[in-house]
């Protein structure tokens, strides 16, 4: 089982990541703590050692920093990696006094005017945040403390330089806000280059905090991309246009199932024939499949959780030949599905 | 002690059933399909077994999903055919070695294989048709039978390696046996098909032949091969060869192949058997 590990940045928390975990949510998912280490590469070691199996990444700003340290560390154990707002590069020239500066206006004033004095740079400068918005990330920032705040600076000075040991050939998504002044696209296409399957994706009206600024924009990118990462990683979805009875269809697919067996006794058949929707109202199927069994749609039955053994009663109640089911499945004319897949005879 | 005269390997295809049903043994179609299968049924009928113990899967007949036991051994003294939703079938109940049956199921627990003990059961295609394939179609069927099922369809379904350790384990049950019973173990399923998704109609003739070439005198790739790739290779529904293994670990490591015959395809499935003896 391959587990979601939402990475947050610079005294940020899970409420970074709210609409991503949502979005996300048929998968495992855990907000990965960053706020005791003392280093990036401690931060990845500790995730690593919390979180076990697969483990999809996405991490923002800092975060990402995290996931690719995490990717370098342990690569056969990185499914996929989603990158947003962030960058490889190692610390620059004058970026210590500067950051020194916060260090100490957080120690001196207190949580609530660093977040003040540094939020509203990393926002989209072209429009305004709505005042909530703001609101929300000055007190997740005050949920954190001078320490926190001073312990991840000091780790992301000693930053490793990403880019001399980034080489991973998984599947990346990159996101980053079209107004990102703080870490901007161009730290993301050098990203790109290094990673065979990246795919960049620039949010507009988004700056450093593009998860929040546009909810619901990079969940959905973010749960599109999962969706096949984790089918692939799973193993039994590996194998294309292979739908393996696993716990997922064999959930969804239950009441749909259940009504088809009922079709094994000569009353189940005989309700059937005599009122089809009356029958089927005895089980609690979704509308979806009620519609894709009124329609004899085979292939959208299975989508929806039918296993073949189970439907395939159907087919003796409303005389269906398997090999019509099979062509239907593969999206054929029964001629061409026989001619291409079952043509060749072969005896002997 | 009991005596393993041989293991069978075949598939199940409810199409086979259909066709008998329907008279259609000796049709242009289905006849090749069966005339393989005369010579393994001549050299079962002179040795004379007195039981046969099958290894199947339930195809969503005898047990639903609300429980699915990944194993599961028949102590009953008969078992009727099961209507799978075409009514029921002109072939007559098997009888069940129940004693014989319960010694299994004593000698399998006590090896730490743990079957679902059924004491009613019916059964579907994948024993009878195994059954009419080796034995025609009699008014009393001439053995007494032992059924042994396997989950194939809900996931996870358990690995090639422990089918082949279920082998094992049964031989030793069935030579522990204190009886003189000849016993026929058949592994029953496959070959390559695929009933489900877009990939439906899948079948792999090539790998097919290699299957039945080798399982006999080399069984160890197919041990090691993952059930991911027996989904891969032999489609979905093929992973069904699995209970091949069954069989195959029952025999020697060193067996004569007797007989074997492909036909494909039987409606949407590569088909045949292999029939082996210890050498």
């Amino acid at each position: 089982m391959t587990t979601v590990v939402l990475i947050p940045g610079l005294v940020s928390d899970g409420f970074v990541w709210t609409a991503a975990a949502a979005a996300l949510a048929p998968l495992p998912v855990v907000i990965a703590d960053v706020t005791t280490q003392n280093s990036i590469e401690d931060m990845a070691r500790s995730l690593l050692a919390q979180h076990g199996g697969r483990l999809l990444l996405a991490g923002h700003s800092m975060g990402g920093r995290v996931a690719m340290e995490m990717a370098r560390q342990a690569p056969g154990r990185i499914a996929g990696m989603a990158l947003l707002n962030t960058g490889m590069h190692p610390r620059r020239d004058g970026e210590e006094a500067k950051r020194q500066a916060m260090i100490d206006l957080a120690h001196g004033q207190g949580m609530a005017a660093l977040a003040s004095a540094w939020l509203p740079g990393m926002m989209n400068a072209a429009r305004p945040p709505e005042p909530g918005l703001m609101a929300d990330l000055a007190a997740m920032v005050c949920r954190m403390t001078p320490e926190i705040h001073e312990r991840q600076l000091r780790a992301l000075l000693a930053r490793p330089d990403a880019a001399a040991t980034l080489a991973f050939a998984g599947p990346m998504l990159l996101i980053t806000g079209a107004q990102d002044v703080w870490s901007p696209v161009a730290q993301h296409r050098d990203i790109a280059r290094l990673c065979p399957q990246a795919r960049l994706e620039v949010i507009p009206d988004a700056g450093h905090f593009a998860p929040v600024e546009q909810p619901s924009v990079v969940s959905r990118l973010l749960a599109d991309w999962a969706k096949p990462v984790v089918a692939a990683d799973s193993g039994l979805d590996r194998i294309p246009d292979t739908p393996l009875f696993d716990r997922p269809r064999s959930n969804a697919g239950y009441a749909l199932n259940k009504m088809a067996m009922g079709l094994a006794t000569p009353e189940g058949r005989a309700a059937f024939l005599v009122d089809e929707g009356a029958y089927l109202d005895r089980f609690r199927l979704t509308q979806e499949q009620r519609a894709a069994v009124m329609a004899r749609n085979w292939e959208e039955m299975v989508r929806l959780g039918g296993n073949l053994f189970y439907i395939l009663k159907i087919s003796a109640v409303d005389p269906t030949p398997i090999r019509a089911i099979g062509a239907a499945q593969a999206g054929m004319s029964l001629d061409a599905f026989l001619e291409t897949r079952l043509g060749k005879v072969t005896n002997g | 002690m009991a005596k393993l005269i041989g293991g069978l390997g075949t598939s199940h295809v409810p199409s086979i059933a259909a066709a008998l049903d329907k008279g259609l043994r000796h049709s242009d179609e289905w006849k090749p399909f069966f005339d393989g299968y005369v010579p393994a049924q001549e050299w079962v009928a002179a040795q004379k077994p007195d039981i046969a113990v099958v290894i199947f899967n339930d195809h969503g007949n005898a047990f639903f999903l609300d429980r699915v036991p990944t194993l599961a051994l028949g102590v009953a003294d008969s078992y009727a055919p099961i209507d799978e939703g075409w009514g029921p079938r002109a072939v007559p109940d098997f009888v069940g070695a129940a004693d014989f049956a319960w010694h299994l199921a004593d000698q399998m627990v006590e090896r730490h294989f743990d079957p679902l003990i059924c004491r009613e059961l019916d059964v579907d295609h994948g024993l009878q048709v195994p059954m009419e394939l080796v034995f025609g179609r009699p008014e009393v069927w001439p053995v007494k039978v032992v059924p042994i099922l396997v989950n194939t369809i809900q996931y996870p379904i358990p690995t090639p390696q422990r089918m082949w350790d279920l082998g094992r384990t049964l031989r030793h049950a069935i030579e522990s046996w204190p009886g003189d019973e000849r016993v026929l173990v058949m592994g029953t399923g496959g070959l390559s098909h695929q009933l489900q998704g877009a990939r439906a109609g899948y079948i792999n003739p090539d790998e097919d032949r290699r299957w039945i070439a080798d399982i006999g005198p080399a069984p160890q790739r197919y041990r090691d091969m993952s059930r991911e790739d027996y989904v891969e290779v032999f489609g979905s529904e093929g992973a069904e060869l699995i209970m091949w293994l069954v069989m195959r670990g029952c025999m020697d490591e060193k067996v004569n192949t007797l007989h074997r015959h492909y036909f494909a395809p039987a409606s949407m499935t590569g088909a045949g058997m292999v029939l082996l003896e210890n050498a």
